[in-house]
């Protein structure tokens, strides 16, 4: 056969080898998208930002080597307070590897923790750019957070990890408006506490941020019942405590002080929870029934007036004001 | 008894497993299997890549069993496609070069059975290499999985977890420890080579150097990252009715090479995805296919080729 016969030849079969297999290619191609074991695409941003080598490299199908590499540089932008940059290299490592959780954990963290808090004693600036900068990181960690949960929907970790930041009393002023954050915050408990992986502890931290969403009082003290008789584990002194005072919004004529004694065990120990209770005011978590309950308790348990822990000044609730004052 | 022993020599398998026996230990002896100590560094140094920066139980060792794997499988991934391109680009250069191919084809060997032969060979060694990677790596995992487990638990107990919050945070780590999809990733990376390994040879039986077969070959291995794209350009124009020409280049592109992205389940599974059988069996088919057609077409060309 003619050399030229042949190269014809075999560019059809290859045309032809080519058109058999594309349709199950793109039918297979779908399917792994769907099963999420083929990553998306990724953006030019991002391929500018790793460099040309690195993106040969990812683009070869080693993304997540890419990540760790980046994951090191992060580290040492963290190390030595490169704030600007820990953000732009996380970014780019969630391209890389938008599904392992670590990263966006590590991410959201420098951010609202590391950098914001850099910004609250750097003496070096103005108290106004403070004040701005720590607010700003505050932000971006939370969005960067709400992008990793988008991207990993069942993963609890994210969920609860966003609702400790909402319902961070550190946090109350950067985000404002409370109500809104103590919604989102339960919100985020839910969904990390529905994908049935989330610890015990995530429930009670669900309830902790319900309680404190005015309006839905009923719906947080239902949710209290049944965490309480699910038996001692989830007892804990601050859910006990929510227990009483939700209790007490519910009824009003209800004896707080009775009711604190039968879930306390002693006068003493009710009386010790709800004076704690009273001084927690950082976490803004309701008081309902509990300033009578200490009255009540005081009278019977003879506390003389001027210890009386209703005379006592209650500790100033975060204020950046005085954060920045300097 | 050896496998090219319990065959009968005159038959198109035993003649073909002789010559993948005597390829394999021709490539054996030029020392490949060095590079098991090379990833053996790797898989050590990977350790240290952890970086704990996260406070709590759960953040205990997080990237460590991350960092094994990602690494671990990029230095098979690279092992591999080298290996399988360049062992293969060697292989008929350096029998014309000993003469060893004019014995053989002055012999009742089909060149079918030659070139088999010679695939079969390179794609032993490129799977025992990653058996070997494999198994070091499982090993590693399993010995620092066992070190996180064992320090997650302390810090969960001293942090007051309940025994179910400790099963839920062990069970998670185990998930990303060693498991069948880490397996199934180590498949597809030999699959990956085995289309590459294939597609050198049909190159190699054209051209007239083992540097140009290589460099060939890695150009077509890096533009066939891009050719789901290509098609996925075709498929989307086509929609939109518009594009004639870049239609036309997009579809040459998808038709000609290879689709490697689908082999890009593997970052998936480092970062704890499961792979189902049923997609795994898929891929396989889809390399199967290429080598049998890339083996086929190699014959094609090979079967009149003068020396």
């Amino acid at each position: 056969m003619k050399p030229w016969l042949k190269s014809v030849l075999l560019s059809l079969a290859l045309l032809a080898f080519g058109a058999a297999r594309l349709p199950y290619e793109a039918g297979l191609s779908r399917d792994l998208r769907n099963a999420r074991l083929v990553p998306p695409h990724l953006e030019i941003d991002t391929l500018d930002r790793i460099g040309q080598t690195s993106s040969a490299v990812a683009l070869g199908g080693l993304r997540t080597l890419v990540a760790t590499f980046l994951n090191l540089r992060a580290y040492t932008a963290f190390a030595e307070r490169r704030w600007r940059d820990v953000a732009k290299t996380f970014d780019v490592i969630v391209d890389l590897a938008p599904h392992t959780r670590y990263y966006w954990e590590t991410g959201s963290w420098h951010l609202a923790y590391n950098a914001a808090g850099y910004y609250l004693n750097d003496s070096k600036l103005p108290p106004l750019r403070r004040r701005e900068a720590w607010r700003s990181y505050i932000m971006q960690g939370r969005v960067f957070l709400e992008r990793g949960i988008r991207n990993n929907p069942d993963d609890w970790s994210l969920l609860a990890n966003l609702g400790f930041l909402l319902a961070d009393p550190n946090k109350f002023p950067a985000l404002r408006d409370t109500h809104a954050s103590f919604t989102a915050a339960a919100a985020a408990y839910q969904k990390s506490a529905a994908t049935g992986k989330a610890p015990a502890y995530v429930r009670r931290a669900w309830f902790y941020a319900l309680a404190r969403v005015e309006g839905r009082e009923a719906e947080a003290l239902a949710l209290a019942r049944t965490l309480y008789a699910e038996g001692p584990k989830n007892r804990t002194p601050t859910l006990v405590m929510l227990l009483l005072v939700l209790e007490a919004h519910e009824n009003p004529s209800l004896d707080v002080a009775r009711r604190a004694v039968e879930l306390f065990g002693t006068p003493e120990k009710a009386y010790a929870a709800l004076a704690g209770h009273w001084q927690r005011t950082r976490e803004r978590f309701p008081v309902f029934g509990v300033s009578s309950a200490l009255e009540a308790l005081e009278k019977s348990l003879a506390i003389p007036k001027e210890q009386s822990i209703l005379s006592q000044a209650l500790p100033p609730p975060p204020s950046p004001d005085d954060w920045f004052r300097n | 008894m050896s496998a090219t022993h319990s065959m009968p020599r005159g038959s198109h398998c035993g003649r073909t497993l002789v010559i993948a026996t005597h390829t394999f230990t021709q490539l054996a002896r030029m020392k490949v299997f060095y590079f098991m100590a090379i990833f053996a560094v790797i898989i050590i140094a990977s350790n240290f890549l952890n970086l704990q920066q996260l406070q709590g139980p759960e953040s205990a060792g997080a990237n460590a069993l991350g960092s094994i794997k990602s690494s671990s499988f990029s230095a098979m991934h690279l092992f591999s496609v080298v290996l399988s391109i360049v062992a293969t680009a060697l292989l008929l250069p350096k029998d014309v070069e000993d003469r060893t191919l004019y014995t053989i084809l002055a012999k009742p060997v089909p060149r079918i059975d030659y070139l088999a032969g010679k695939l079969l060979g390179v794609l032993l060694l490129v799977l025992v290499a990653l058996v070997l990677m494999d198994v070091l790596m499982t090993a590693m995992l399993q010995i620092r999985m066992s070190m996180i487990l064992a320090q997650q638990t302390e810090l969960a107990t001293a942090a007051g977890y309940t025994p179910d919050a400790i099963a839920s945070l062990r069970a998670e780590t185990m998930a990303n420890g060693p498991n069948a999809s880490l397996q199934g990733a180590v498949l597809a990376v030999f699959l990956r080579a085995s289309i590459m390994a294939s597609m050198a040879l049909l190159i190699s039986t054209f051209s007239t150097s083992t540097l140009f077969t290589t460099i060939v070959s890695f150009v077509v291995y890096f533009i066939g990252h891009f050719q789901a794209d290509a098609r996925d350009f075709y498929l989307q124009m086509g929609q939109a009715g518009q594009g004639g020409f870049s239609r036309a280049v997009s579809l040459g592109v998808a038709l000609v090479l290879p689709d490697f992205q689908l082999f890009n389940v593997i970052d998936a599974v480092i970062e704890g995805q499961a792979m189902p059988l049923l997609l795994l069996g898929k891929l396989a088919l889809v390399g199967l296919y290429y080598a049998l057609f890339f083996i086929v077409a190699s014959w094609f060309i090979f079967a009149e080729k003068e020396f």
